[in-house]
């Protein structure tokens, strides 16, 4: 039985240089925690931080924190050349909980999420049926974070419906 | 179905990737100064080699990010893929 | 009656009957049992009619490889065709039918093409049916009805079908004694395994062997192996799983037949699930077919592999014979003399081979079968079921015509021409084949991709060696994948078969190979030596080419018993060796997968993912019909009670006009620029100068490919000094971020731009008309919306009923209008907000209809509609937004001769002459409709509507030179051949002053 839960949360986008010291020093000065340099892992705190690309990240956070946390990130990171962008609208966070969620997302996803390969901290961009998500291993019990675009979240929950026996809840962090 | 890596997030599949085409066409630095057919040549003439062929490719549905594949276009195998900053030197 | 039926043995369970239908007819058979050992146990002999021609069938093989026994298996929606007999697991309630043999597989009526077979040789079809080629639908429909293949059900697939991505170090295709090993091997050594055999049961060989092991059955061994396998938390097991396709990089495709052999009332889930495996090392080991032999009438019912014997009498118990021969050019066959006359059989040998078998030659004698050393089958006497073999002596050379000297009575003759092992995954992996003298057949050879070859598959025909191999290659492979290898003990066989053959390709007959009764090659197809023969005597010298003219080789069995005969038939003809003609390519699927596994949940509301706006729902519940707009839909029109789209869109469009409209922009693409080189960036690839734009001004820019044609237009913004923001079309969002940053990426590394795509944060809300400036004060705005403090083409931040919002000065429709950029999060609320507000100005949502209207009245183009890719920028009037100042992407390609010259189409309006006729986008315009056919035509209509504000038709056009041709009247061409007159306009046809928007 997976448990997919729809949570109302908060992302903003960060471009920067992480061979900056002032970019890395300056995020974790805003964030209170560490810049996720290593490819596809994430760092959390109060919230998480996903490492996108060698210059992109994504910070998840409770959404009525997010206009003060991008004040934090504006004023850490000002005269530096970054792109700080709000991006709360346009994503959908869902919570898969359960054992047999990477079995369920194998028949629509490409990565290989064996626990043995995808622990605790991993975090992959990738296609999950036909739309482009961000998978987070957010929690042993095992929890997964999903992130998808607002416009394709509709979509992904039918997918997610009809290929899981769940219940859809909501919650709010 | 290939099993590209990506120089920043490792192997994955292909469907995770688009293609960009030879890789190291460089734009000219003053096209008005070309001539109709040396413009065309940049425009539309490729190698499109029997063997080894050096190629673009984007991690579209990963981190965007642009890189240079070397790829074997009879075997399908690739033998390396490289960020593009570190092959700029071999621009041809 | 199950008249065949062994009392004891086999691995069928006699207390489950199975009541089943063949063809109409009750039978009856028991758990474990195939439909093909079923219908053997009931004594049927004729399965289906051949293909071409219409002779009697009857089962040859009992796996993969049968030719005859296709069968439509169920009725109705989940009824499925051409599974083999063979392969298909008996279910109580089954409905089988021949797929081949319409009317009836007892009596044929197109059994009259045999008795002109002469006349049916290769190419036949090709020859005969070509011309006159208006008849061959009517040729076709015949063929194809009495040819009979199975039928596709006509109503949709009630049943689910999913895919499964898997990772594994090491994947075995195949679960016979080799492939066992190795999965035992690799998974002790903690690699990640699937194993995968499209049996029903693991086994492979040993489900119908006498083999001992360690001197207990093998099957002993075999539950033991397996249930140590079943303990391994790292082995995946996928029986009735066939591994059908090897494709690039080690991607491997397994298609799992779920419940296909459950009676159809006990199916539940999932039918049959496609696995898309990527393994770091596979390993191959399907096993090898063995090849029938060639002689005349080889393919009259009784006429069976040895080995399929075998099969029936251990593994389901079913004698298919009382009276056997067996024939053959090796000695494996002989354990199926001694198989048939422990079964109870008479039994005799024929051996082509003069000096007779090796050691298991005397086992036979001694247990008093007859051995004919030195002699061949020529012919075969019976028409629906053998009555009896013709045998003659032979020598062992090869000549053409051999005497028959005596008269077997028989009912079964089991033919073994030796073996070929399954190289079709190593050769679709991209490996070659390569021929071995010493077995006689094609062996893998060196892999180009990381796998390996092993057992009968590799040639290895004894068991001690497959054991052995797969240890090795299971070993081996979890070695490769960082696993330490591991000590596994191989039971001892004591087998005593040995591997030698003496080729046999064509057995010679009473006759010259040209006259004689037919010889099969490929018995699906009806391919005979004489076919062959033709088409190499015709000139085909390429097995590629023979394959194609003969037929040789296609259908659902893709020749896996024919291929090798006939390739050494071609051989002989040409006086060449059999590897020097070489094997015709091996391509997915091994054998064939459904269309239902291969769409997998793709079907239905999952077949194209849906894009939603934030204001959907509101859509909705407004009874709105949608617009597909790439994956976007779209709301198209709200019709009110009783309205169709044209009258909803013409009050829309008043509405909108006259008053106050409202749209749901969103799904417009929006990416946000910044960085020091911003300006710089966007200077090299918008056509307009950036440079010049003031802080909180829009620009409408576009985008050319390099080539200088149209690629997308929008709406750009400039938020800051280094901060820009940049719209564009609904299809293009996804293309211009991955064409913007592959500049930045590729060509540019040196500026630094960041560009986040912000599409889906921010809806977009357009309030459009009159009133518009009105709504937003009403709700409060917290700027000065008046057209000194708030032109045309601006944009700002503001609080907007408060909520904040960026605020646009734009319009699409020639409206004073407003976009309102609004966190998606907020948007359904703030529409809400602007609909309750704007009731007193009549406030009209509309869709995509009246926005294409609205636009078109002001000569709006519409990226992907009015152009397609050819068009510059020059062709649709916007030589004004091209910089003289400075390169840009695409200039240069704008002075090509191509892209000057003065007969390029160029955007125009059209008026109807007749004030009436709303053209239909996309027929052609011509000067004169009574030229010759073919009207030269000099351009078409790109758009075209009725425009309530205008009162009659307007439409926009890509005409030849258009511009310089106004007023000049040409005519639309309309698909019913009918013609309409046409005016050449403007293609402004609205405000052309453009005095609304800029109020």
């Amino acid at each position: 039985m997976t448990e997919v839960k729809r949570i109302d949360l908060g992302h903003i986008n960060l471009r920067g240089d992480a061979g900056d010291d002032r970019f890395a020093d300056g995020v974790e000065a805003a964030l209170g925690l560490t810049l996720p340099v290593d490819p596809n892992t994430l760092s959390e705190s109060d919230h998480r931080m996903y490492w996108l690309g060698p210059d992109e990240w994504q910070v998840v956070a409770d959404r009525k924190n997010v206009p003060v946390l991008l004040k934090k990130l504006e004023d850490a990171l000002v005269d530096q050349h970054v792109s700080i962008n709000d991006l709360s609208g346009g994503q959908v966070t869902l919570h898969l909980a359960g054992a047999d969620v990477p079995e369920l997302l194998a028949k629509a996803c490409t990565l290989d999420l064996h626990p043995s390969v995808f622990g605790v901290g991993d975090c992959a961009q990738s296609g999950l049926a036909k739309a482009n998500v961000l998978i987070g291993y957010i929690d042993v019990a095992p929890v997964y974070e999903i992130i998808v675009r607002r416009s394709f979240s509709e979509y992904l929950l039918r997918w997610l419906r009809q290929n899981s026996h769940f219940q859809v809840g909501t919650a709010s962090s | 179905m290939l099993l590209i890596s990506c120089p920043y997030c490792g192997a994955r599949a292909e469907t995770e990737f688009s293609y960009g085409g030879e890789a190291g066409i460089e734009r000219p630095k003053d096209p008005h100064a070309l001539s109709d057919a040396e413009w065309a040549d940049y425009l539309f003439m490729r190698k499109n080699p029997r063997g080894l062929h050096t190629e673009l490719w984007i991690h579209a549905q990963g981190c965007r990010r642009w890189f240079k594949v070397e790829r074997d276009t009879v075997s399908y195998k690739i033998t390396s893929s490289r960020e593009l900053s570190l092959g700029a030197s071999e621009k041809e | 009656m199950q008249r065949n039926r062994l009392e004891n043995g086999g691995r069928i369970d006699r207390s489950q009957v199975l009541h089943f239908r063949f063809n109409g007819k009750k039978l009856e058979g028991y758990r474990g049992d195939s439909l093909a050992s079923a219908l053997l146990a009931n004594g049927v002999t004729v399965v289906g009619r051949s293909f071409k021609l219409h002779r009697p069938r009857g089962i040859v093989g009992s796996g993969a490889e049968e030719p005859n026994a296709i069968m439509q298996i169920g009725k109705g929606a989940t009824t499925q065709p051409n599974l083999r007999a063979t392969q298909v697991e008996v279910y109580d309630g089954m409905i089988a039918r021949s797929t081949k043999g319409w009317p009836s597989v007892n009596y044929d009526i197109s059994a009259i093409n045999n008795v002109f077979s002469r006349a049916l040789g290769a190419g036949f079809y090709y020859k005969t049916f070509m011309r006159p080629q208006a008849l061959w639908r009517l040729y076709e429909k015949i063929i194809r009805k009495s040819a009979g293949f199975g039928k596709a059900p006509k109503v949709a697939d009630p049943d689910s079908y999913e895919h499964r991505n898997a990772h594994c170090d090491v994947l075995i295709a195949g679960a016979g004694p080799a492939g066992i090993m190795a999965a035992l091997a690799a998974g002790l050594s903690g690699a990640r395994v699937i194993i995968a055999d499209e049996q029903c049961e693991f086994g492979g060989s040993l489900l119908a062997s006498t083999a001992m092991f360690d001197d207990l059955p093998a099957t002993d061994w075999l539950d033991d192996t397996l249930a140590a396998l079943a303990e391994m938390g790292n082995i995946t097991m996928l029986p009735r799983s066939t591994v059908f396709g090897y494709y690039d990089h080690n991607f491997v495709t397994i298609a799992e037949r779920c419940t296909d052999h459950r009676n159809e009332a006990e199916r539940h889930g999932v039918r049959q699930r496609l696995w898309r495996v990527r393994a770091k090392q596979v390993v191959l080991a399907q096993g090898a077919f063995e090849r029938p032999l060639v002689f005349c009438n080889n393919d009259r019912p009784g006429v069976m592999q040895a080995s399929a014997v075998s099969t029936y009498l251990h593994r389901y118990a079913v004698r298919p014979g009382d009276r056997a021969v067996v024939f053959t050019n090796n000695d494996s066959a002989y354990q199926t003399a001694i198989d048939l006359l422990r079964a109870g059989a008479t039994v005799a040998i024929v051996d082509s081979r003069p000096g007779g078998a090796g050691a298991i030659s005397q086992s036979a004698t001694a247990a008093g079968i007859p051995v004919l050393a030195g002699h061949i089958v020529v012919d075969v006497n019976g028409g629906k079921r053998i009555t009896g073999v013709r045998v003659g002596k032979w020598l062992g050379e090869a000549p053409q015509v051999v005497a028959s000297s005596m008269l077997i009575d028989c009912d079964l003759l089991a033919m073994s021409g030796g073996w070929s092992p399954a190289v079709h995954l190593h050769s679709q992996a991209g490996g070659k084949n390569v021929w071995d003298d010493e077995l006689y057949c094609f062996v893998p050879g060196e892999s180009t991709q990381a796998n390996q070859s092993v057992g009968s598959g590799n040639g290895k025909w004894l068991l001690s060696d497959c054991l052995q191999e797969g240890l090795a290659a299971g070993n081996n492979a979890a070695s490769r994948c960082g696993f330490k290898p591991c000590d596994v003990a191989v039971p001892e066989t004591g087998s005593n078969i040995e591997a030698s053959i003496e080729p046999l390709w064509r057995v010679p007959s009473e006759e010259d190979p040209d006259h004689c009764p037919k010889q099969f090659i490929d018995f699906q197809n009806d391919v005979c030596v004489s076919d062959v023969r033709l088409a190499v005597r015709e000139g085909y010298r390429n097995v590629e080419h023979v394959k194609r003219y003969t037929a040789l080789g296609f259908g659902t069995d893709q020749g896996k018993l024919g291929n090798i005969n006939g390739m050494a038939v071609v051989a002989e003809c040409l006086g060449k060796s059999i590897p020097d003609v070489g094997t015709t390519t091996f391509r997915p699927a091994y054998t064939p997968v459904t269309f239902g596994v291969l769409a997998g949940d793709s079907v239905g509301e999952l077949f194209e993912p849906v894009r939603t706006t934030a204001i959907h729902e509101w859509h909705e519940a407004a009874a709105a019909p949608f617009e597909v707009v790439g994956q976007w839909h779209r709301p198209w029109y709200f019709p009110k009670k009783g309205e169709d789209l044209q009258v909803a869109v013409e009050r829309e469009c008043l509405a909108t006009r006259n008053s106050l409209g409202i749209m749901d922009a969103s799904t417009l693409g929006k990416i946000d620029v910044r960085g020091p080189d911003a300006v710089e960036f966007l200077e090299r690839v918008y056509t307009h100068n950036i440079g010049k734009m003031k802080v909180g001004r829009c620009a409408y820019g576009i985008l050319l490919g390099e080539d200088g044609m149209l690629m997308d237009d929008g709406v750009m913004a400039r938020l800051g000094e280094q901060h820009f923001y940049l719209t564009t079309t609904t299809g293009g969002a996804a293309s211009v971020l991955s064409w913007l940053e592959s500049w930045l990426q590729t060509e540019w590394p040196e500026l630094d731009v960041y560009l986040t795509s912000l599409t889906d944060h921010f809806s977009t809300i357009a309030v459009v008309g009159p009133n518009s400036r009105r709504l937003l004060q009403k709700i409060g705005c917290d700027i000065d919306l008046d057209k000194e403090n708030f032109p045309f083409m601006s944009v700002k931040g503001a609080e907007l009923g408060g909520t904040q919002v960026q605020l646009f000065r734009v319009s699409f429709s020639g409206e004073l209008a407003f976009e309102v950029n609004i966190d998606s999060n907020n948007a359904l609320q703030m529409w809400n907000m602007l609909i309750d507000a704007g009731q007193e100005f009549d406030i009209t949502p509309y869709g995509t209809e009246t926005m294409h209207v609205l636009r078109a009245e002001k000569g709006f183009v519409i990226v992907g509609q009015d152009t397609d890719g050819s068009v510059t920028p020059g062709d649709v009037g916007m030589n004004w937004l091209l910089s003289k100042d400075k390169d840009f992407l695409g200039k240069r390609s704008l002075s090509r001769p191509d892209s000057i010259r003065h007969d390029r189409k160029q955007l125009v309006g059209l008026l109807s002459v007749d004030e009436k006729t709303v053209l239909p986008e996309g027929v052609q315009i011509v000067v004169d409709p009574d030229l010759p056919q073919p009207v030269p035509m000099c351009g078409y209509i790109s758009s075209s509507y009725f425009s309530a504000c205008l009162g009659h038709p307007i439409a926009l056009a890509l005409v030849e030179n258009g511009r310089a041709r106004k007023g000049e009247i040409l005519y639309a061409v309309l698909t019913d051949g009918s013609v309409v007159e046409v005016r050449i306009v403007s293609s402004i046809f609205y405000d052309a002053k453009g005095e609304r928007q800029n109020d």
